[in-house]
C-alpha cells in the first residue's frame, strides 16, 4: 500500500532508488533516512567512518543555514534529530549519499528529489486552517478511495451482510467510533503496535467479515462488537499512514480530525457506491443473497486470505 | 608495470570527495556473482552512481524495455518481482559466457543549461553547449554484464541502440582488451570510451573510438571493471542520450 501511494506521485518513468527520507519538522526535527545498508557501507568504505563522513554529505538547512546534526544509525535506518531554531521559515535538505532519485517527505508533503541535489525550500510557517483542513480531508478520503483497497473491501463486507440500512448504519458507526479511538491514541503516542502485527490482522478482519456474510444473514449484537474490535485495528493502520505523512505543527488536531472525517467520507462513498450499484434495486430480491452477497463475499474472503499470507511473509 | 599513483590515501579520499557529485550518473549491472557454477541462479543488480559506487535501482516495469540473459544457445527475459533488488534473476544454463543486458525505455531529465553543459563536458560529448534552460534530455540505458561459467565464450551484440562489445573474453585475457562501440548497429567513431577498475576508480582510461568504433584498454587489475560510453543526438529542440556500459570481473591481476 505504501508503494502504491508512492507510485501515484510519479508521473513519468524515473530511475527511482530505494531510499526514502522522512522529515518531521516542528520545534524539534526528526529526519529518518531509510536506505540500502550494503550500498551505504560500500560508499563509507571510500569516504570514511559513518560519524565522520555521513554529516558531510547529508546537509540540512534552516533558512539556508546548515544545521549541526545529531545522527544515529541502525542498519538501514539513519535518524537525525535536533532543535529547530525559533522563528525558522524554511527547511531544505541535500542528500549527497544517493545518486538515484529518492522520495523526500517533509511534514506530509512528498517530492522526488535527485540524489546530490538541494531540495526545494519547504515553508515551516503556520498554514491557514482551511488549507490544512482541505489537504487532510483529501488525504483521508484518498486513503480509502482509491488507495485503500483493503479498507474498501472491509466496508463492502459490512455492507453486504444485510440489505437493511439499520445493519449498515450500526456497523459503520461501530467501526468509525473504534478507528477514531485508536487513531487518536496511536497518533498521540499512547499506544504503539507494530505495522507487522496490525497489517496482517487487518487482512484477517476482512476475511472474517466476508466469511461471516456467507454464514449469516442477520445482524447480531456480537457482530457489532466484533466490527468494533476490527475498527480498533484499522485505526492503528490509519495511524501508521498518518504518521508517515506527518502532521503540521500548530494544526495538529485540525489535521487529525480532518483526516478522520476524510476517511469517513471515503467509507460513505464506498457504501453509497455499493448501494447505487446493487442494493438500491435488488436487495429485496430473492436472488440477492445467492447471486450477489455470497459470490462477492467469497471473492473478498479469497483476496483477504491472500493478503494475510502476503503480509505475514513480508 | 604501472607506477603507483602519485598521491597518498588521504589525498585519494579528497579527490573522491571533490569528484562528487557529477552532473549525470552511470548505470551498470552488478551480478550477484561473475563466476557462477553451471545451473546456479544469478541475480542482476542494477546500480546507478559513479565510480562503481551506486544505489540500487529496483525492478521497475515502466522503465524496462529489455532485461535479458543471452548465452550461446538462448536469449530469454530475466524473471523478477516488481520493486525487487536484484531487478531480475536468471539460471546459468550453458557453460561459457552469459551476457545479461538491460535496455531501458527513455527517462526524461530537465536540466539547467549549466548542468547539461557540465555533463556534455564530463562525458566528452562534442555537441554545441546549450544556451537556454531548461534542456530536455531523454536518456536511455544500454547496460551489459559478462558472466563466466566454466571457461571460454565470447561477448556479442545484443542489438541495443548504443552498445559496447568486448571483442575478446576479458575474464581470461592476457593482452589488451579491444572493445567496439556501435550505435544503431554501426561503428561509432570519435566517441569517448572510459574504462576503470572499481578498486582504483581514479585511474580512468579515456580513449576516443577509431573509425571502426574500436578502443583498446589495458585491463590488468583484478576486480570489477566498468567500460562506459555516452552518445547524444538531437531530437527536435531536445536531446536523446544513450548510456552504454559493460561490466566484468577479473579474478586475478595479469
Amino acid at each position: 500500500m505504501k508503494s502504491l501511494w508512492l507510485c501515484a506521485l510519479s508521473l513519468t518513468a524515473h530511475e527511482i532508488g530505494t531510499t526514502r527520507v522522512v522529515a518531521i519538522i516542528g520545534e524539534q526535527y526528526k529526519i529518518e533516512v531509510t536506505t540500502d545498508a550494503a550500498s551505504l557501507d560500500e560508499k563509507l568504505a571510500q569516504f570514511g567512518s559513518f560519524e565522520d563522513a555521513y554529516p558531510r554529505r547529508m546537509k540540512i538547512f534552516f533558512d539556508g543555514e546548515a544545521a549541526q546534526l545529531a545522527i544515529a544509525r541502525t542498519g538501514d535506518v539513519i535518524v537525525m534529530t535536533g532543535a529547530v531554531p525559533p522563528g525558522t521559515k524554511t527547511f531544505s535538505l541535500k542528500n549527497g549519499w544517493n545518486f538515484s532519485t529518492y522520495a523526500l517527505t517533509v511534514n506530509g508533503v512528498t517530492d522526488w528529489v535527485d540524489g546530490g541535489e538541494l531540495s526545494k525550500p519547504y515553508s515551516l510557517e503556520a498554514r491557514a486552517k482551511s488549507d490544512v483542513v482541505r489537504q487532510y480531508l483529501w488525504l483521508g478520503f484518498t486513503h480509502i478511495v482509491p488507495l485503500g483497497l483493503d479498507h474498501v473491501l472491509f466496508v463492502l463486507g459490512l455492507y453486504l451482510l444485510s440489505g437493511k440500512w439499520r445493519s449498515v448504519l450500526w456497523q459503520v458507526s461501530a467501526f468509525t467510533l473504534a478507528h477514531t479511538i485508536t487513531l487518536a491514541l496511536s497518533i498521540s503516542g499512547i499506544i504503539a503496535v507494530r505495522a507487522e502485527i496490525v497489517e496482517p490482522l487487518i487482512a484477517v478482519s476482512i476475511a472474517y467479515v466476508a466469511v461471516e456474510n456467507i454464514l449469516h444473514k442477520e445482524l447480531k449484537a456480537w457482530r457489532i462488537a466484533l466490527v468494533f474490535g476490527f475498527g480498533l485495528l484499522h485505526g492503528m493502520g490509519f495511524a501508521g499512514v498518518l504518521q508517515e505523512l506527518g502532521l503540521p505543527r500548530g494544526e495538529y488536531l485540525t489535521a487529525l480530525l480532518s483526516f478522520n472525517i476524510g476517511v469517513e467520507f471515503g467509507q460513505l462513498a464506498v457504501v453509497a457506491g455499493a448501494f447505487a450499484l446493487v442494493g438500491w434495486r435488488w436487495s429485496e430480491r430473492e436472488w440477492y443473497r445467492p447471486r450477489i452477497v455470497v459470490p462477492a463475499s467469497v471473492a473478498i474472503a479469497c483476496i483477504a486470505v491472500y493478503w494475510t499470507v502476503e503480509r505475514v511473509l513480508a | 608495470m604501472v607506477a603507483a599513483p602519485p598521491y597518498n590515501d588521504s589525498m585519494k579520499a579528497f579527490l573522491l570527495l571533490a569528484a562528487l557529485p557529477r552532473a549525470a550518473h552511470d548505470l551498470w549491472i552488478e551480478p550477484t556473482t561473475f563466476f557462477p557454477a553451471l545451473g546456479q541462479v544469478v541475480g542482476a543488480k542494477l546500480r546507478v552512481g559513479q565510480d562503481l559506487l551506486g544505489d540500487p535501482l529496483p525492478r521497475s516495469t515502466p522503465l524496462i524495455n529489455e532485461l535479458i540473459a543471452v548465452d550461446s544457445a538462448s536469449r530469454r527475459a530475466l524473471i523478477g518481482r516488481e520493486g525487487a533488488d536484484p531487478a531480475g534473476i536468471a539460471r546459468i544454463d550453458n557453460a561459457g559466457l552469459t551476457i545479461i543486458g538491460y535496455h531501458s525505455k527513455p527517462s526524461v531529465a530537465e536540466l539547467p543549461a549549466e548542468k547539461f553543459n557540465a555533463y556534455l563536458k564530463e562525458e566528452g560529448l562534442r555537441v554545441p553547449p546549450a544556451t537556454k534552460s531548461p534542456v530536455k534530455d531523454s536518456f536511455l540505458r544500454c547496460a551489459k554484464t559478462l558472466i563466466q561459467s566454466g571457461a571460454g565464450g565470447a561477448d556479442r551484440a545484443l542489438g541495443f541502440p548504443l552498445e559496447l562489445v568486448a571483442e575478446k573474453n576479458p575474464c581470461a585475457l592476457t593482452g589488451d582488451l579491444p572493445v567496439r562501440l556501435t550505435y544503431q548497429g554501426k561503428p561509432l567513431a570519435g566517441a569517448l570510451v572510459v574504462a576503470f577498475n572499481k578498486r582504483n576508480p581514479d585511474e580512468k582510461q579515456s580513449l576516443r573510438s577509431d573509425a571502426q568504433g574500436r578502443v583498446q584498454f589495458r585491463v590488468d587489475g583484478a576486480g570489477m571493471w566498468l567500460v562506459k560510453a555516452v552518445h547524444i543526438v538531437p531530437a527536435g529542440a531536445d536531446w536523446t542520450s544513450y548510456w552504454a556500459s559493460l561490466t566484468f570481473e577479473r579474478k586475478t591481476a595479469k
